[in-house]
């Protein structure tokens, strides 16, 4: 069974539309690379996947579960959006962590204030937050900061920036992790600590949806590749449909110009 | 020589006069700055969340409101609250006393402020990115929790500086409620010029508000320093 099935999917933004219906499905462990020139709403269907913007039609099925469906009536309580929010993790364009808190802070915070809700919260306290203390260390040291754990986010380079952002957003466990142009604010240099550490979670087999300008990142790292373009999926495929043997016109443009920079 | 020294001879008593009036006044002094602050540091948050209201009446009503307070001097805004009720109403809510006089300085003084606090509060609010929010929102927090934990002390650490202008400024302002005769510092330093023809007196309000506002500036610098651990 597909770990994502996106369905129809449509965005506008008043008069534009920005999404012309999108429909895709990923495995468990899939690694898919989002590709296409800008503005073609990439960042859109991200968006839309996790909750921040809520779409015009289409559905969103998690492991056989409908979280979105926009011919049903949504229940727009917090606690209803939260608990899908959570089936997905974002890793944005430029960070965004959280300024006033430490690396090790950043990861453990949003874990922290969900795990208050148990009803033993108050009874394992101590316990439950060296669980969560211990397992944020864990991730930190698995994207190479486990020297930065009481820095503050200015004191890092961008590269450290965005690794702490990864392990801020798997802190949550969430089934599918979404990058968007994660390297896009960064130098070469790093850029390939990041995608370094992208590259060792798909060998993990976690289940990841990647937009990116990284040709040779996409082609590495992901088993399946949508080439989008004007709000729609113009091909999808392999790294080898796409890149050896493209069919649209429009992404042999792509492809080649890029290979000709 | 035993001229000089008499035309140096200080008159005690009447430094202690002095000082006693002028301290009484500082204490209203005082009591005019903590009391505006208590009442227009959280008014402002009202007005700021008010103005930046998704339902229309309310924002214009609230931006009409700090465009009017901001945009006329404080001096006017005390003649007319207290002048005001009186003459045009033909009822003088504020009495003839000086509890009415200090009640309407004091409504004044909090209106006046919470104008000017709840547009820099605004600005701190809206000058945190989006990215912000929606960091907290796909990290599964709630709205209040995204408040309270992610937004709030980078609000803070944004408005500590422009505050502390408004602060400043604040403790000169407090010698405008005068004009509808609220005996405060300066008031009681210029009567000594009438009843007494010195003029030390009225310098020496002069130290008063430099002490107060040199300590303030102390603390302010204090506070922006405890919050240098992080940058927004
Ligand atoms: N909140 C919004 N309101 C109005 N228009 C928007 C909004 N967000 C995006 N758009 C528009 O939607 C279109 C697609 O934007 P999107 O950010 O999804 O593109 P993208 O493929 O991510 O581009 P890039 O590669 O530059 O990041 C653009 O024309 C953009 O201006
Ligand atoms: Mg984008």
């Amino acid at each position: 069974m597909a770990i994502l099935e996106v369905k129809n999917l449509k965005k506008n933004f008043g008069e534009l539309e920005v999404l012309k219906g999108i429909d895709f499905s990923i495995e468990k462990g899939d690694v898919m690379a989002v590709i296409g020139s800008s503005g073609n709403g990439k960042t859109t269907l991200l968006r839309c996947i996790n909750f921040l913007e809520t779409p015009d039609a289409g559905e969103i099925i998690v492991n056989g579960e409908t979280l979105f469906d926009a011919e049903k009536k949504q229940s727009t309580s917090e606690e209803n959006i939260r608990k899908k929010r959570l089936h997905f993790g974002l890793v944005f364009q430029n960070f965004n962590l959280f300024p006033q808190y430490t690396v090790l802070g950043n990861v453990m915070l949003a874990k922290e204030l969900l795990e208050k809700e148990r009803p033993d919260y108050r009874k394992n306290k101590k316990q439950i937050k060296a669980e969560i203390e211990a397992e944020a260390k864990k991730l930190l040291d698995d994207v190479g900061l486990s020297d930065k754990l009481d820095y503050y986010p200015h004191q890092l380079s961008g590269g450290q920036q965005q690794r702490v952002a990864i392990a801020r957003a798997l802190a949550l466990k969430p089934d599918i992790l979404c990058f968007d142009e994660p390297t896009s604010a960064l130098d070469p240099e790093l850029t390939a600590e990041v995608l370094k550490v992208i590259k060792s979670l798909a060998e993990s087999k976690m289940t990841m949806i990647v937009v990116t300008h990284e040709m040779s990142f996409a082609k590495d790292v992901a088993n399946k590749i949508i080439f989008m373009d004007e709000g729609k999926i113009l091909e999808e495929g392999t790294p080898e449909d796409i890149f050896e043997n493209p069919k649209n016109q429009r992404v042999k443009e792509f492809i080649g110009g890029i290979a000709t920079i | 020589m035993i001229e000089l020294s008499l035309m140096f001879q200080i008159d005690w008593l009447e430094v202690k006069e002095v000082l006693f009036s002028l301290n009484e006044g500082f204490i209203k002094s005082l009591e005019i700055f903590v009391l505006t602050l208590l009442g227009a540091v959280p008014l402002g948050l009202v007005i700021a969340f008010g103005s930046m209201s998704g339902i229309g009446i309310v924002r214009w009503f609230n931006k009409f409101l700090v465009w009017v307070i901001r945009g006329t001097p404080l001096m006017l805004q005390l003649l007319i609250i207290y002048y005001g009720p009186g003459i045009i109403l033909g009822n003088n809510w504020w009495g003839s006393g000086a509890t009415g006089r200090f009640i309407a300085a004091m409504i004044a003084f909090i209106l006046n402020y919470a104008c000017y606090f709840s547009e820099i509060y605004r600005g701190g609010i809206e000058g945190i990115p989006k990215g912000q929010y929606e960091a907290g929102e796909v990290l599964g927090m709630t709205k209040s929790q995204i408040f309270f934990k992610v937004v709030l002390l980078q609000v803070i650490k944004r408005i500590i500086p422009p505050m502390g202008n408004e602060i400043i400024t604040l403790v000169k302002d407090t010698s405008l409620v005068r004009v509808i005769a609220v005996y405060e510092l300066m008031w009681n330093g210029q009567d000594f010029i009438k009843s007494e023809g010195i003029i030390w007196p009225m310098f020496f309000t002069g130290i008063y508000y430099l002490l107060f506002s040199g300590l303030l500036t102390l603390f302010l610098g204090w506070l922006e320093k405890k919050m240098d651990y992080f940058k927004v």
